[in-house]
């Protein structure tokens, strides 16, 4: 019996969807720079930022009384909110200032922030955490900036659109940051006897959640429950002194200290955060910082 | 048997309303209602009692690529890899078949089972395509998570399942053999 030849075709792929969902995959494991996947997600969720508000496409001055009225109470009201935002964002940044009693990342001022809106809370699968906000690439956001919610960090921008971003909160398993220790009641300690240690995300939620684990923390170090978890800007990725939560115990394992965290906020309630514009520097800016930190 | 033969020859009804509709509403319940009940790992997995309904009850042509497109609904509202869902759950269809013809899954407690391995399989292969990423959050913490959502899911489906056949009878979809004409 002959056998017919396929050739491996847009039609043949059409009708083994299997196959084609295999080739995406693979496609986006093995070429990750492509982000094939993240720009077909970008565009899936473009109506729903475009929803959220913010596009008008009538001129100002051709609306009516009421439509003008209209709009400009709801642009005072986004004022408003803004404001609001900005002084919790200060209210939260004092209270962590004065919780750290007066080391010098407390004091550093952080990177110019573009409040932004959650728009879509959660992800569809339970395994991973993210969210989604209404500020994009116009508002000058780029991937990898930090988002915070006064002090405190949220996450960081997994992937940006033109006027709305998708978040990967903390708690997501793809999240890792490299933290520091601080005793709030040894402000005087050298950055060189801080105990440091590797956030890293489990995926988990309420009531798992807000606790989280810092990873490879080294065996004998001292930490004690009350002291306060901070990200490091040891690799540049984010900015130094952002609040991450409080030890609440610590448990020996072989080999390195497990400890859990107590996280300041619960990322579920979120409405109003802010994305902190900070580059991750060049690996030559890095080494140069470096040499000149020795 | 002349029935079963008219309804099999009938087209399929509401096949992919019923794939998109539900894929975008279990995609609203799963972000927006599910993570505010703050059921910690114990929440159940709703995409996967679908998809499983889907392979036990479909017809034929309702099953494979229906279970691919409700996977891929789940991947474009996950920050995952995309594809992840739409492969698990046609592996899923195919173990359902497979399982079907053991058990009679008209009988509730087989539901259970049946959803309990279906939801467990499906997670528990999620969390190996995060290991091959590198975001693995370790077997033995995995194992108790897929449990924990398995157990979530699998009474879910028991009172489900009754009724979404309650639905598809009262649409007038057609059914035989066991297998509803979507």
């Amino acid at each position: 019996m002959r056998r017919t030849q396929e050739k491996l075709s847009l039609t043949w792929l059409l009708k083994h969807p299997l196959v084609a969902t295999c080739i995406l995959l693979a496609l986006t494991i093995v070429l990750p720079y492509l982000r094939v996947g993240e720009r077909l997600k970008l565009l899936t969720f473009l109506p729903l930022a475009h929803a959220s508000g913010e596009v008008s496409e009538t001129p100002y001055e051709e609306l009516s009384e009421d439509e003008r009225i209209r709009i400009d109470l709801q642009r005072e009201r986004e004022r408003v909110s803004e404001l609001t935002a900005e002084n919790s964002r200060l209210a939260q940044a004092l209270k962590d200032k004065n919780a750290l009693g007066d080391p010098e990342f407390a004091v550093t001022p952080l990177p110019p922030a573009v409040n932004a809106q959650v728009i879509f809370h959660g992800d569809s699968s339970s395994w991973r955490h993210s969210c989604w906000i209404n500020r994009g690439r116009e508002s000058g956001i780029e991937e990898g900036m930090p988002v915070v919610a006064g002090r405190t960090l949220i996450g960081r921008i997994f992937m940006v659109g033109d006027d709305h971003a998708c978040v990967q909160l903390i708690t997501d398993p793809g999240f890792a940051c490299s933290c520091l220790i601080v005793d709030p009641d040894n402000a005087d300690e050298s950055a060189a006897d801080r105990v440091r240690g590797v956030l890293r995300g489990d995926g988990s939620s309420m009531p798992h959640f807000p606790r989280l684990e810092l990873e490879d923390v080294a065996v004998g170090a001292e930490v004690k429950p009350g002291m306060h978890v901070i990200t490091n800007d040891y690799s540049g990725q984010l900015p130094l002194g952002l609040t991450i939560g409080v030890v609440r115990e610590t448990i020996p394992q072989a080999g390195f200290l497990e400890v859990r965290i107590e996280a300041s906020l619960d990322l579920s309630t979120l409405e109003v955060v802010q994305v902190l514009q900070h580059k991750r520097p060049e690996l030559e800016e890095q080494a140069l910082a470096l040499l000149k930190k020795k | 048997m002349i029935q079963a033969i008219r309804v099999r020859s009938q087209t399929p009804r509401y096949r992919w309303r019923i794939v998109a509709g539900g894929g975008l509403l279990l995609a609203v319940v799963h972000t927006l209602l599910l993570h505010r009940l703050k059921l910690g790992d114990f929440t159940p997995d709703l995409y996967s009692v679908f998809a499983l309904y889907l392979g036990l009850f479909a017809s034929r042509q309702g099953r494979y690529v229906p279970c691919l497109v409700l996977g891929l609904i789940r991947d474009f509202f996950s920050i995952g890899l995309i594809g992840s869902y739409g492969v698990l759950f046609s592996l899923l269809h195919k173990a359902a078949g497979r399982a079907r013809g053991k058990l009679d899954p008209d009988k509730l407690l087989n539901v259970f089972i049946m959803c309990l391995i279906g939801t467990f399989l499906v997670n528990f292969g999620y969390h190996g395509m995060l290991v091959i990423s590198g975001y693995g959050i370790g077997w033995s913490r995995a194992l108790v998570r897929c449990a924990s959502i398995a157990a979530a899911s699998a009474p879910v489906a028991v009172l489900v399942y009754p009724l979404a056949h309650m639905c598809l009878h009262r649409l007038g979809v057609g059914r035989a053999g066991g297998y509803w004409n979507i």
